[in-house]
């Protein structure tokens, strides 16, 4: 059993909170981060992709519109390093009418979003596998942000600022004393061990998943409504800005480019349970028919990986259960000392990734207010680590990495004479010498990448390396990467032959959940040499069974 | 005829082919083979290279029924007869021996060793325990029994082989027959061309051509061998000159020596490809690489022609007859629409798919344990490999051998090879006693002596 002590108890990594650990450090308090998996494991990382420009919302939901083209440009410039500046377009479909065009000009305008009307002519210049009956073509401000990569920017600022991380973690009783919360005790799920953390101030952002959070402390009744949105990532990137239909918020209306695929969303469903969220056939076809009216042939474009979201979303009395995309997307604090006479804990309900910092900000004041405290929000002030250079991410980055290591290479790294020395008398590798291969070739990850942070968190599984490094996500989908990962591991990871066994079968068995919803055309081509591989040629399949598998 | 010619004209230049083979792989190269040696013309046409070099470069007959198998052929005919929906139950057990043997014939010792009858055990690249049948000489010292000392050697400039991965499973592994091995790993350094740090399994292949270079590996890997131990190496020991270049190397290193094949391509695999792609050439048959059926003609249940496309030419081909032995899903010659519908690209023939499984459930969201029924989709043949749609032929002249066939999932049953060979040898000899011309000259002549007895 481990003892800690903190200001603040943040529960829930994703990005909201994230973002609430970055406040709070920044403003002085100490402070613990909270998540049962890894960050950005629940909805932050399973979105499309999109930072909002607020052209998505200057007619269902001005007030947020506002608040994204805000947020874009700080986002932008605090974590440079996950936000591509894709710019992006809204267009009007040949099935779309027009009258909305109008209605989103107006919006545009009033809740000051930055547009500039183009003439389709020029909108399929710059995109040229648009749909060209389009009618109407507006340039907005969009861009992309990897959700992983902004997540765990501003959990190692956190860290930078004096606060703790702790993945893996799950919240199993919020004590209280009186009507005040004073410990959080936890399950260290990867050590098997307790944690107990007193504190003063427990801030619940656990998405999906606030409302169990709130039970466990008295607060009954939070009602956390599921909207379940499924993701489609095709291979390639089909456009290089992000593309809206210009209509009223509705399914497979967006497609975005990120990193190295585009991706088509969503659907919203309602769904029962946040843990399990199923992509039912019927949906990925409407995604393929949405992506057809923006892009022509779009059936014909490989979909490499699907999987979906779970929008939190509390619920309002006002709307029908059933219907989430019309419940309000902007943020619920509830202040659970009014509500439910329970001092010492906010939850923060809802929202979107673009507006995080903001959200975050909003439920700091408020615990602020609550403490006493006056101590201002700088979240808007200061780069996050690795970001402080104000350069956007480039889709061609890790090329220009790779090409550049290997202008170095000959230089720094042991000549071929030393090698053949050393390989004469036996001695084991320089691993200098091979830091620069290429592990995942989709990806263009290399191996140093994959060891230093092996080195940084070592009981990770090949998915929470994934997340950070992109292994295993392009066109083979771990085919040949996943094995080289897992040697990789066991020769340098320090760990043993049973665990590494077991992370391989795991990491088949996810990169799986996203594959056969959307198996068709040159993926099933590719599964087919995958299977052949693993279940073929290295006979994955009798390797001995674990006692039980590798879950964490 | 000099090492260097190659002769790719063939002697019946002008003459229209008697059958056209779609697919190079190794049930093409085989059927094609098999037509020539007995006297027909046959044009062969091909997408790319065949997939003998993305499996794993040995001959699987049967490896799992579920249950590992160690008398493939015996087991073939109990299993054909528990499954007569899979390939083997039209094939039967006597067309896989004749094909095996064939195959054996063309191949020849310095390719294949083993036979038909029994499995061999190999440490595969994860440290699995893999059943096939006939195997490369340069994996024979690999076979594992009960006692064997093994050290596995890797090379830090290869990614594809990571030797603890293969040494600790084996190590911590009942063997089949009861009994264990020991292993240990050994990574070491290597550069096949100087500062090359991430290179192929083929650039080391390559390199080890080279007798200086591979003395200066033999020597490097010598070191590492202690009293007694069985040496694993990727299977990277000699490209076109593997003979010299493995027996060199086992020499020099003084041990028992064997090769582990890891992701494709596969350098074993690839030695095989050659050896028949060259002998398809030798014998005369017209060879198309990088040409893909792009449309047929047909009349009266007979297909007439294909249109044979070369980058921007196209080429209508008539025939006698035709086999279709272009694979599986993995070379695209079946596919699965964005609808969910399967597929024959090549020829558009009917697609089989398994019994009681409809189109949306066809793939499962299963990943351990079981067979996704989609990769047993293909086209349905008759004992004679003619393909059938509801047991009547969709073409009186239309055959079907290898992946395209339906019922199998080769790479979990470890039957690819074994399907090939049966289906090329029955498809072939139907074909053969189809044709008139050659049917008179008997197929007493279907050896691979033929061929070469007509060249001289």
């Amino acid at each position: 059993m481990r003892t800690m002590d903190a200001d603040v108890v943040v529960i829930g990594g994703g990005a909201t909170g994230a973002g609430v650990v970055r406040d709070v450090a920044m403003r002085g308090f100490s402070a613990v981060l909270l998540d049962k998996a890894d960050l950005g494991q629940g909805t932050t990382g399973r979105y499309h992709g999109l930072l909002h420009s607020g052209g998505r919302y200057v007619v269902s939901d001005p007030e947020s519109a506002t608040e994204c083209a805000e947020e874009n440009e700080i986002v932008t410039r605090i974590h440079a390093d996950a936000v591509e500046k894709t710019g992006g377009l809204f267009v009007v479909t040949p099935d779309d009418p027009m009258e909305f065009s109008d209605q989103w000009t107006e919006g545009a305008t009033k809740s000051k979003v930055p547009w500039t009307e183009i003439s389709t002519a020029e909108a399929l210049r710059r995109e040229p596998r648009l749909n060209p009956g389009i009618k109407r073509a507006f340039a907005v401000h969009d861009g992309t942000v990897d959700g992983w990569q902004m997540v765990w920017g501003a959990a190692h600022s956190a860290e930078d600022h004096g606060a703790k991380v702790l993945t893996y973690t799950a919240v199993t009783e919020i004590i209280r004393e009186g009507d005040q919360v004073t410990a959080v005790i936890a399950h260290d799920l990867k050590n098997d061990e307790q944690v107990t953390i007193t504190t003063r101030f427990v801030i619940n952002t656990a998405g999906p998943w606030a409302g169990r959070i709130a039970d466990l402390v008295g607060c009954h009744d939070v009602e956390v409504v599921p909207g379940r949105g499924i993701m489609i990532a095709m291979n390639h990137r089909l456009v290089n800005t992000v593309v809206n239909r210009c209509i009223y918020p509705a399914d497979g209306d967006i497609l975005v480019p990120v990193h190295t695929v585009s991706i088509i969303g969503t659907t919203d469903v309602k769904a029962d349970d946040p843990q399990r969220l199923a992509i039912p056939r019927n949906e990925v076809q409407q995604m393929f028919d949405s992506g057809e009216a923006l892009i022509p042939g779009f059936r014909e474009a490989r979909a490499v990986h699907a999987w979906a979201g779970a929008r939190p979303l509390f619920k309002d009395k006002r709307v029908a259960a059933t219907d989430t995309r019309h419940m309000s997307r902007g943020m619920s604090i509830l202040d659970h000392g009014t509500r439910d006479g329970v001092q010492g804990i906010v939850s923060i309900i809802g929202g979107k990734l673009t507006t995080y910092r903001l959200m975050a900000k909003n439920v700091v004041d408020v615990m602020c207010d609550q403490l006493g405290e006056s101590r201002p929000c700088t979240t808007a002030d200061e780069a996050v680590p690795g970001s402080a250079d104000g350069h956007t991410y480039v889709i061609t980055h890790r090329l220009r990495e790779n090409e550049k290591a290997r202008a170095t290479h000959l230089e720094v790294k042991p000549k071929a004479t030393d090698v053949a020395v050393a390989a004469k008398a036996g001695r084991t590798p320089s691993h200098a010498a091979i830091d620069d291969q290429i592990i995942c070739e989709c990806e263009l990850m290399s191996r140093k990448m994959l060891t230093d942070l092996l080195a940084e968190q070592p009981d990770a599984t090949l998915d929470d390396l994934r997340r950070q490094l992109r292994l295993g996500m392009g066109p083979c989908q771990g085919g040949f990467c996943s094995m080289r990962a897992t040697g990789v591991a066991l020769e340098d990871g320090g760990i043993d032959i049973e665990r590494a066994t077991g992370l391989l079968r795991l990491f088949l068995k996810n990169r799986w959940i996203g594959l056969w919803p959307i198996l068709y055309g040159e993926q099933v081509r590719q599964t087919a040499l995958d299977d052949w591989i693993f279940q073929g040629t290295f006979d994955v399949e009798h390797l001995p069974v674990p006692e039980s598998e590798v879950e964490l | 005829m000099t090492a260097t010619a190659i002769p790719t004209t063939p002697t019946w230049a002008g003459a229209t082919p008697h059958v056209v083979v779609i697919g190079a792989g190794i049930a093409g190269l085989i059927a094609s083979l098999r037509l020539r040696a007995a006297g027909a013309r046959v044009t062969q046409i091909t997408k790319g290279l065949g997939g003998i070099q993305l499996g794993q470069g040995s001959i699987d007959i049967l490896g799992y029924t579920p249950d590992r198998v160690s008398a493939p052929l015996e087991a073939v005919a109990a299993f054909a007869a528990a499954h007569p929906a899979h390939p083997y139950s039209r094939i039967g057990v006597d067309a896989v021996r004749t094909g095996v043997e064939y195959l054996q014939q063309v191949a020849g010792p310095d390719l294949l060793v083993g036979d038909a009858e029994h499995n061999v055990n190999l440490p595969t690249a994860v440290g699995a325990i893999r059943p096939t049948a006939l195997v490369p000489p340069t994996m024979v010292a690999g076979e594992l029994h009960d006692g064997l000392k093994l050290v596995i050697i890797g090379i830090a400039q290869l990614k594809d082989f990571h030797p603890m991965l293969v040494a600790q499973n084996l190590s911590r592994t009942t063997l089949p027959d009861g009994g264990h091995v020991t292993a240990r790993a050994v990574m070491t350094d290597f550069e096949p061309r100087p500062n090359e740090f991430d290179a192929t399994g083929l650039t080391f292949a390559r390199a080890l051509d080279d007798p200086k270079t591979r003395r200066t590996f033999a020597e490097g890997i010598k070191a590492l061998v202690n009293e007694g131990e069985t040496v694993g190496l990727p299977a990277v020991l000699g490209g076109e000159d593997h003979k010299a270049a493995f027996a060199e190397i086992c020499q020099i290193i003084g041990a028992p020596v064997f090769e582990i094949p890891s992701l494709p391509p596969c350098v074993p695999g690839m030695r095989l490809n050659e050896a028949l792609v060259k002998a398809v050439k030798d014998a005369r048959v017209e060879f198309i690489l990088g040409t893909k059926v792009t449309g047929f003609t047909a009349a009266d249940g007979h297909l007439v022609s294909v249109t044979a496309s070369t980058a921007g030419h196209k080429r209508e081909i008539a025939a006698d007859a035709f086999l279709l032995a272009a694979g599986g899903f993995e070379s695209g010659a079946l596919k699965l629409d964005s609808h969910g519908h399967p597929l024959d690209t090549v020829l558009g023939l009917p697609v089989k798919l398994p019994d009681g499984v409809d189109e949306e459930h066809l793939v499962t969201d299963k990943y351990w344990g079981v067979a996704q029924p989609l990769f047993k989709v293909g086209v349905d043949v008759d004992e004679s490999m003619k393909v059938v749609d509801g047991g009547s032929p969709v073409y009186d002249n239309v055959y079907a051998a290898g992946g395209v066939i339906a019922g199998a999932t080769r790479w979990q049953e470890k039957s690819g090879e074994g399907i090939a060979l049966g289906s090329a040898v029955k498809a072939a000899d139907a074909i053969l006693a189809s044709l008139p011309v050659v049917a008179a000259t008997g197929l007493a002549a279907s050896s691979p002596l033929a061929a070469s007895a007509e060249r001289n």
